[in-house]
């Protein structure tokens, strides 16, 4: 047991030039404290007789300090760079210059300083009476910045994290409050909501600096802005509900981060979509996100506020595809698109009657996309569609929706399936080309078969 | 810290060199270039170190290891160097930081994922990122410890980044040119200087891809 510190002490501190405290030497020996800082002593005094400075140690000093000027408190504190601890406020002599200070009484202040072993006689000359010294550390070499004794005390914290303190104080001497108690928590953490989480997500990565507003919240602020924002470009509509504008008008300038999310396809898309035909028809109540994206590409044109962040927000886009293809799979699990889901089915029912030019070419649109893809001879394989489908409100807003549809096709030049539309049709939506064009190669598909008909 | 699937080198460099950083405030710190008292203490790596406060000193270290990134991107580091210079301009001591073993990668592959292959071809398990940090960390402790051993420094003394340069490689001149090309003086291809130095060692840190050593130069004969 003797000989084993000894050792121990040699590999580490003057092999390996590790920096060893008291501390960390009673967790590895399973020693108590205080035998560690006599070890740390003993180890020391020997190591030096035998070579002089082969061993450097900092000292701890826990005593009263002396009454002293702040001016040579504050010099010597640069010289040894020492690190002084009081627990307690300053004395009040060093504060105000009172003229009667024998009336104040002294409070008694203890002072724990930590110094190397150079500064040591200087530092016990600050002191009035000195309660305790012992060593604190070994090093082989000087050490350089005293906050480096850090270490120890995180290596500790790290390597015997599996002891439950409660158990081996007794063994190790940490100080012990006999009251405490362990405190045993019955509750399980909650189970983390997956879909909510994804949205969150969703909305949290095109690095906006969103707060995090509940996901309903901030789709019926979408609602809002959806309605606010399509009834730009096609004729005047009745403006939105002014309750909602203020607190959107935050998550507006968020959700136009997000609008760059989309891509400069989309972008391009939903322009060219609302100088030919004002709305770009789509579908999926449950998309709601991914419709707003869309109309505030359209509401980019007139704001032209915000240049920034699109390299961040392109991948947000990747993931809000990816998001949304989730979530179209998750439709029926969501409860909160189930809430969008039943707004915009109220929508939706309002738009039949009223939304008559809208209806039809929204269904048109759908189809076309497949079938001009078909005329251009190419081969598609399982592709995903984002379609848009405005609706109009009851109360006159134009709301359009973007779902992301899965379409498998597995086409050679004549399209075996799918060819219920009439060409007519398909003629109709090359009109409205930017439809098409939203897909990248759909869309150009879309426009050279318009000219090679020409 | 990063995770296996997202290893790239670029992603590689971005750890090395916001290490370096790290490194220069406290080398800077250590041999006392400016005063201590122009440092505050932060945290990185889980360890205590000491970062510059003074708005200059920040901003040219920034820029220089910006500087240094973008050679590093095109693979043609050999070394990077802390040099500390005395009043006379003459080099004491230098930090150097041997690079040579970082991946070659083409400028096109910046951010595709590194994968290390066996002799037969076979992808060999990557050895995790995840004690990077804590050879980080025994580096800076290196670092910092090193006031003890080496001798105390002149008054004045100032410092620069260098590098040397792979032989294959374009040397960086142009416009705007942020490094100046100089003769080597404490290097090691100068015979007769170099056995005029002692070498300590710091640290060979390898952590999965990031591989590199570092020790320090002192002249022996700095006045």
């Amino acid at each position: 047991m003797a000989q084993d510190y000894t050792e121990w002490l040699a590999i580490n501190v003057l092999n390996e030039q590790q920096l060893v405290s008291y501390r960390s030497l009673s967790r590895a020996l399973k020693i108590h404290s205080n035998l560690a800082k006599q070890m740390l002593y003993d180890f020391h005094r020997k190591q030096n007789t035998k070579k002089p400075r082969a061993v450097h140690a900092t000292y701890l000093i826990t005593g009263t300090k002396r009454k002293e000027i702040p001016n040579d408190g504050t010099h010597s504190q640069r010289e040894g760079d020492d690190t002084v601890m009081q627990s307690s406020p300053p004395l009040p002599s060093s504060s105000a210059p009172k003229p009667d200070e024998h009336d104040e009484e002294p409070i008694a202040v203890q002072t724990v300083m930590l110094v190397k072993e150079e500064n040591v006689l200087q530092a016990k000359a600050k002191f009035e009476s000195i309660t305790g010294t012992h060593i604190y550390s070994l090093q082989a070499k000087g050490l350089g910045d005293l906050q480096t004794l850090t270490e120890c005390n995180r290596k500790i914290a790290a390597d015997y994290a599996s002891e439950d303190p409660l158990e081996v104080w007794k063994q190790y001497g940490t100080i012990q409050n006999p009251k405490v108690k362990r405190r045993t928590q019955r509750r399980q953490p909650p189970p983390p909501r997956a879909p909510m989480v994804k949205e969150a997500v969703a909305k949290a990565t095109p690095a906006a600096p969103t707060t995090k507003p509940t996901t309903l919240k901030k789709e019926s602020s979408k609602d809002s802005q959806d309605s606010k924002l399509a009834s730009k470009p096609s004729s005047a509509k009745a403006t939105p509900e002014p309750a909602k504008k203020p607190p959107t008008t935050k998550r507006q300038g968020s959700d136009i981060f997000k609008s760059f999310a989309k891509g400069k396809s989309k972008a391009k898309a939903a322009q060219e979509s609302q100088e030919s035909a004002g709305s770009t028809p789509k579908t999926a109540p449950e998309d709601e996100p991914m419709a707003s994206f869309s109309d505030e590409d359209d509401a980019d044109e007139g704001d032209v506020d915000v240049v920034e962040d699109v390299p961040k927000v392109v991948d947000g886009k990747s993931k809000k595809e990816r998001e949304a293809e989730l979530q179209a799979m998750m439709e029926h699990e969501d409860e909160v698109m189930a809430d969008a889901a039943e707004v915009a089915s109220e929508q939706a029912e309002g738009d039949v009657n009223e939304g008559a030019i809208d209806k039809p070419e929204s269904q048109a649109a759908e189809e076309p996309k497949e079938t001009v893809q078909v005329e251009n001879g190419r081969r598609r394989g399982r592709r995903r569609v984002m379609k848009k489908k405005t609706v109009k409100d009851e109360d006159g807003y134009l709301i359009t929706k973007e779902e992301a549809a899965w379409e498998s096709f597995s086409e050679y030049e004549p399209a075996p399936k799918k060819i219920k539309v009439p060409p007519t049709t398909s003629m109709n939506k090359s009109t409205t080309a930017a439809a098409g064009k939203k897909g990248a190669k759909p869309g150009q598909g879309n426009i050279m078969s318009f000219f090679s008909k020409k | 810290m990063a995770h296996d699937p997202l290893l790239t080198y670029r992603t590689l460099v971005t750890h090395f060199t916001d290490f370096l950083t790290v490194a220069i405030h406290t080398i800077l710190h250590e041999r006392n270039i400016y005063p201590r008292t122009s440092f505050l203490s932060a945290r990185k790596y889980n360890y205590a170190v000491r970062q510059s406060r003074h708005p200059k000193v920040c901003e040219w270290i920034n820029d220089a290891i910006a500087a240094v990134e973008t050679e590093l991107l095109k693979s043609a580091v050999d070394r990077v160097a802390v040099v500390i210079y005395t009043k006379d301009l003459k080099p004491t001591e230098r930090y150097m930081f041997d690079v040579s073993r970082f991946p070659a990668v083409d400028p096109t592959d910046l951010d595709t994922r590194l994968e290390r292959r066996g002799e037969n071809g076979d992808p060999v398990p990557i050895v995790p990122l995840a004690d990077m940090d804590e050879q980080f960390r025994a580096t800076m402790g290196k670092l910092t410890g090193c006031r003890g051993v080496l001798k105390p420094l002149p008054e004045g003394c100032t410092f620069t980044v260098a590098i040397e340069l792979k032989s294959e490689g374009q040397p960086p001149v142009g416009h705007p040119q942020p490094w100046m090309p100089v003769q080597p003086e404490l290097s090691e291809t100068s015979g007769e200087k170099h056995t005029r130095n002692t070498v300590h060692p710091v640290r060979a840190v390898a952590a999965g891809e990031l591989v590199f050593e570092s020790w320090i130069e002192q002249a022996v004969d700095a006045t």
